[in-house]
């Protein structure tokens, strides 16, 4: 096999395999076996983005696909965060199943629905065209609104409908953008096969039209910012994260999010040839400040603690979005971990509430008390999590944050990062209370409480995920080198 | 075909374009804005068939018989089914009243004419002189999408802001590639295809389409 | 070479054709509605039978009124007769230049519906002020939807001379299905329709007060001053007819330099062109309900945005 064969099937694999999966089930259904088809094609998922990075990156597919070490990274942290989701699957269904929340219908659907939406995310990191990677971030809407609605209640309903509306129409405008970009391609004498190529496109940005670059650069920060859960387009974000199934709101907030970022920085590397870097600089920092002043509001008083996991995702990608203002090498390369550490933690913390909520039949704060003693193992898993997620050592999340807010400094931004610091500082502190109510404190005299039998494979997933989170705080090891050519793909120019 | 004939054909279907969305905010009838949502597929469909004509490309007229189809033909179609199910006929009270949203819909126009000048001044044809049209029509999907209280209101708004943008990607450039066009118009009727059944269980756990029913989840 | 003869002829004509067509437009009209409802109707001289009995009767005023009183039905049939004389029905030789102007046209109009609005308040009834106050709201939405799309349809011109703006379509007969011209003419359309108080905006043949609009407005008016003011609302009627018909379709309209027989022609063309808009509205009429009152504006809103597309249109389309 010539290595190009080879890179080709490496390239196709991460969203070939996951649609291979999504056939399965829809022909057999969901049963003992078939649970585990998802786990399995999850890991293949990431031994394949391993794989690329050992390769090396290069252009690959039909002009279609180009796995360039930005992507690479992205596939790792998909195929990192959607293994202890679809570990955690089987034992979540399995417990909504013996409560007759669902029936074998739904559970196939749920089968062909995740997979297929991690096989549009691979799309989408994988696409070298905009258009081509447009349509796979829409397509994951369109995949995982019936997860959002998974038990057909009124909230679950609710929020399936916002969140449909909202994103859709949202990344419709990012559509306008990329419709426009186009048009300004064309006019710069790009060869019209080329015109939407993100590489192509980042090579002659300089001759794009900047008038009409400016209208494009708007849209597409409001559209893809939108699917990033970036405020004020946020609005949808809580509900359908806190309705989703658990491992689907593991795998939204910790990769789709970062999914929908990853399309702003490939669009950034354009806009900042185009137009220099205040143009984005300005949109990034309002929407960063915005979307970590709404967490930090509505985290103070929050009563549910889906929700508030939800709003630390707002809080995370506001951070993502100020580090992308900064810019540079240290700033992107922070941002990048901020991202993979981010997946690590928030998909721990999604998975154990999942089994929390399962155990205590509430998704209230004031419900859960006392939970170190009552199911020490939920607890521990929550309690790390909760400490990676706010940025305390040693995970890697007190490391990125740490570089967003020194590079911040030294680009000049030192007012934002005050303010940036501040919000931090009482989403801290707001996690922390509610944490310590949920996790300290007697529980109530309730037995069953104690008696749900915790699944293992789901807990060994996501201590060796929260693990990994804890060397990367430390050393980056054999992700170093895809991590630096990275930075340098996603503009991070010294 | 000649310029003297496709200059005010263009016009023309822009023109249409542009009142079929006008209109949609003047009617409560549920039906009769659909009626209004395909009139205008149909006009954008003209729109591209001219745009192939006289560039004389074969492979755009096909598009634009395929967009006519998608948007005049199956959208509607799915929209009707769906009303029909549901026996509600009228827009009930849009937050705000028939008068006002006209002279706001004015007003969009008038926005979306200064935002279109660095568009138009890149290449002044006149296609591109049209794109303007497109976006008022954009700005007024975005007002129906907010004001309008009904579940079938707002996917008509959704499918107007749609249309928009695949008007102005005509206009402009006459078409992204045809995979992304192919992809585009697969995700808008799936993304249709999933709020119909979406407004389905609505109906089944609310008892209705109102959107202001919408209030289980909040901080 | 404009002739002074010529002028005059042009002139004489479109006088007579509005004083004696008005009413006759009006009962052909009401001929329409009879037939389409199946009755037999009054025959197409009603009107003129109306008027003359009218006018032979004793002129009375009521007490407490004063000159705006009498004044008004005079200046209301005034206005429509220089407005008749000046716009371009039979041919586009402009007799008054200045006067010629789609302005000018309004505002004389405007000042005709206000004379009336005026002589309903100095009554001091109830319905004359009631009356007096929907027709000035009317207007007041009206207005401005004229203006722009006076504004629409002279930026192709670059004039806002009648004559012009009709030459220029006569010459060109593709612009007439551009959408400048056909937003233009909708909401033209509208506006003219709640101008002379038809359905679905009012109901000439009401008889009940509560939802009369311009019939409120004038009645306490008795004898020759109603016969007036009938006679001026079916003028206007046909002038605002006969406008529409010209600017946007202005076929056999007589050119600068005509001869008699050009402008005979054309003034043949013009009675069959309004008496085909007269049978249109009529019929219209017969299908429609008045609209509620407060839905008035809606449909006025309408119109105005109409208008203002049709100004943004002729910028961007143009």
């Amino acid at each position: 096999m010539t290595p190009m064969t080879l890179m080709t099937w490496l390239a196709a694999a991460p969203i070939g395999i996951p649609a291979l999966a999504a056939c399965g089930y829809a022909l057999l259904g969901w049963n003992r076996v078939t649970a585990w088809f998802g786990a399995a094609a999850a890991i293949l998922l990431l031994a394949s983005a391993i794989a690329l990075a050992a390769t090396g990156p290069g252009e690959v597919a039909w002009g279609l696909l180009r796995a360039d070490s930005l992507s690479v990274f992205m596939l790792i942290v998909i195929g990192a965060v959607a293994v202890p989701a679809m570990l955690a699957g089987p034992s979540y269904l399995a417990a909504e199943v013996a409560r007759g929340h669902t029936g074998p219908r739904a559970t196939r659907r749920y089968g062909v629905l995740t997979q297929g939406f991690i096989a549009a995310m691979a799309l989408a990191v994988l696409a070298s065209n905009l258009g081509v990677m447009w349509v796979a971030v829409e397509a994951t809407t369109i995949l995982t609104a019936f997860l959002v609605g998974f038990r057909k209640t009124r909230q679950a309903t609710e929020a399936a409908w916002k969140y449909v509306v909202i994103c859709s129409v949202g990344i419709a405008l990012a559509f306008l953008g990329i419709v426009v970009t186009h048009y300004a391609a064309l006019h710069a004498h790009v060869p019209a096969a080329y015109a939407l190529d993100g590489a192509t496109l980042a090579a002659h940005a300089a001759g794009l039209d900047g008038g009409v670059m400016r209208i494009a650069a708007v849209l597409l920060v409001l559209g893809f910012g939108t699917k990033a859960g970036l405020a004020p387009m946020h609005a949808w974000l809580p509900d359908a994260h806190s309705q989703a199934p658990a491992p689907v709101s593991a795998l939204m907030s910790g990769v789709l999010l970062s999914v929908a970022f990853y399309a702003i920085l490939r669009v950034k590397v354009i806009t900042d040839a185009a137009l220099g870097q205040t143009a984005m600089r300005v949109l990034l920092v309002a929407a960063g400040l915005a979307s970590l002043a709404v967490a930090a509001a509505l985290l103070l008083a929050q009563r549910d603690y889906k929700r508030m996991l939800a709003y630390s995702s707002i809080e995370h990608m506001g951070l993502l979005a100020l580090a992308a203002a900064i810019g540079g090498r240290l700033a992107t390369a922070a941002l990048l971990l901020h991202v993979l550490g981010h997946g690590l933690g928030k998909s721990a913390l999604f998975l154990s509430s999942g089994q929390i909520s399962q155990a205590v039949g509430s998704t209230r704060v004031d419900a859960v008390r006392g939970l170190a003693t009552r199911a020490p193992i939920v607890a521990a898993t929550f309690a790390a999590g909760l400490v990676a997620i706010v940025g305390l050592p040693p995970f890697s999340l007190f490391a990125s944050e740490l570089g967003i807010v020194r590079a911040g400094f030294a680009a000049g931004l030192g007012w934002v990062m005050a303010a940036g610091l501040l919000l931090m500082l009482i989403i801290v502190g707001a996690m922390g209370r509610h944490g310590r109510r949920m996790l300290l404190g007697t529980g109530p005299a309730q037995a069953g409480a104690e008696a749900t039998p915790v699944a293992r494979a789901p807990v060994f997933a996501m201590l060796a995920g929260l693990g990994a989170c804890a060397i990367l705080g430390v050393t980056l090891g054999p992700l170093a080198p895809v991590l630096r050519a990275a930075v340098t793909i996603a503009g991070g120019t010294p | 075909m000649s310029e003297g004939l496709y200059v005010p054909l263009l016009d023309l279907g822009c023109g249409a374009f542009l009142l079929a969305g006008v209109l949609v905010l003047w009617r409560r009838d549920l039906m009769a804005i659909v009626g209004l949502f395909a009139l205008q597929g149909m006009a954008l469909a003209a729109v591209v068939v001219l745009l192939g004509v006289h560039q004389a490309d074969a492979e755009l007229i096909a598009v634009g018989v395929g967009v006519g189809v998608l948007r005049a033909g199956l959208l509607p179609y799915l929209m009707r089914r769906a009303l029909a199910a549901s026996g509600e006929g009228r827009e009930t009270q849009p937050l705000v009243n028939v008068a006002t949203s006209l002279l706001v819909a004015a007003a969009l126009a008038m926005l979306a004419y200064a935002v279109a000048q660095p568009l138009i001044r890149l290449s002044p044809t006149p296609a591109t002189q049209a794109v303007p049209v497109a976006l008022t029509v954009l700005l007024v999907g975005f007002f129906v999408l907010v004001t309008r209280r009904r579940a079938l209101s707002q996917v008509v708004g959704f499918l107007l802001i749609d249309n928009a943008i695949t008007a102005t990607a005509f206009l402009t450039t006459s078409g992204v590639p045809l995979v992304v066009e192919l992809g585009v118009s697969l995700d808008v009727l799936l993304a249709a295809l999933v709020l119909q059944v979406l407004t389905t269980r609505m109906r089944a756990a609310f008892g209705g389409t109102d959107l202001d029913e919408l209030r289980e989840l909040h901080d | 070479m404009i002739t002074p003869v010529q002028v005059a002829v042009q002139i004489t004509v479109q006088i007579v054709l509005v004083v004696a067509g008005a009413p006759l437009l009006t009962g052909m009209m009401r001929q329409v509605r009879a037939r389409l409802e199946g009755r037999a109707g009054a025959g197409v001289l009603q009107p003129w039978r109306d008027l003359r009995k009218l006018a032979r009767k004793e002129p009375i005023t009521p007490q407490g009124t004063g000159w705006v009183f009498r004044l008004a039905p005079l200046v209301a049939a005034a206005t429509v007769l220089v407005v008749a004389a000046v716009v371009p029905l039979t041919g586009t030789t402009s007799p008054l230049a200045g006067v010629g102007d789609l302005f000018a046209v309004v505002a004389l109009l405007a000042l005709g519906s206000v004379a009336l609005a005026l002589g309903g308040l100095d009554t001091g009834t109830a319905f004359g002020g009631m009356g007096a106050s929907r027709e000035m709201t009317v207007l007041a939405l009206v207005e401005p939807t004229i203006l722009m799309s006076i504004f629409a349809l002279s930026v192709r011109v670059g004039s806002t001379n009648l004559g012009a703006i009709v030459t220029r379509t006569a010459e060109d007969p593709l612009d007439v299905v551009s959408p400048v011209s056909l937003f233009a003419a909708a909401a033209l359309a509208i506006v003219t329709i709640a101008e002379t108080g038809r359905i679905p905006m009012d109901n000439p043949a009401t008889h009940l007060e509560l939802t009369m609009i311009h019939e409120a407005m004038v009645l306490e008016y008795a004898g020759p001053d109603l016969a007036l003011i009938e006679w001026a609302s079916a003028a206007r009627l046909g002038v605002l007819l006969g406008l529409l018909a010209s600017l946007f379709a202005p076929w056999g309209i007589a050119g600068v330099g005509a001869g008699l027989a050009a402008v005979a022609l054309a003034a043949l063309i013009l009675v069959i062109k309004v008496a085909v808009l007269g049978a249109l509205l009529a019929a219209g009429e017969v299908f429609m309900a008045k609209l509620r009152l407060f839905r008035v504006p809606e449909l006025l809103a309408g119109s105005f945005l109409m208008a203002l597309l049709a100004v943004s249109a002729s910028f961007f389309l143009g």
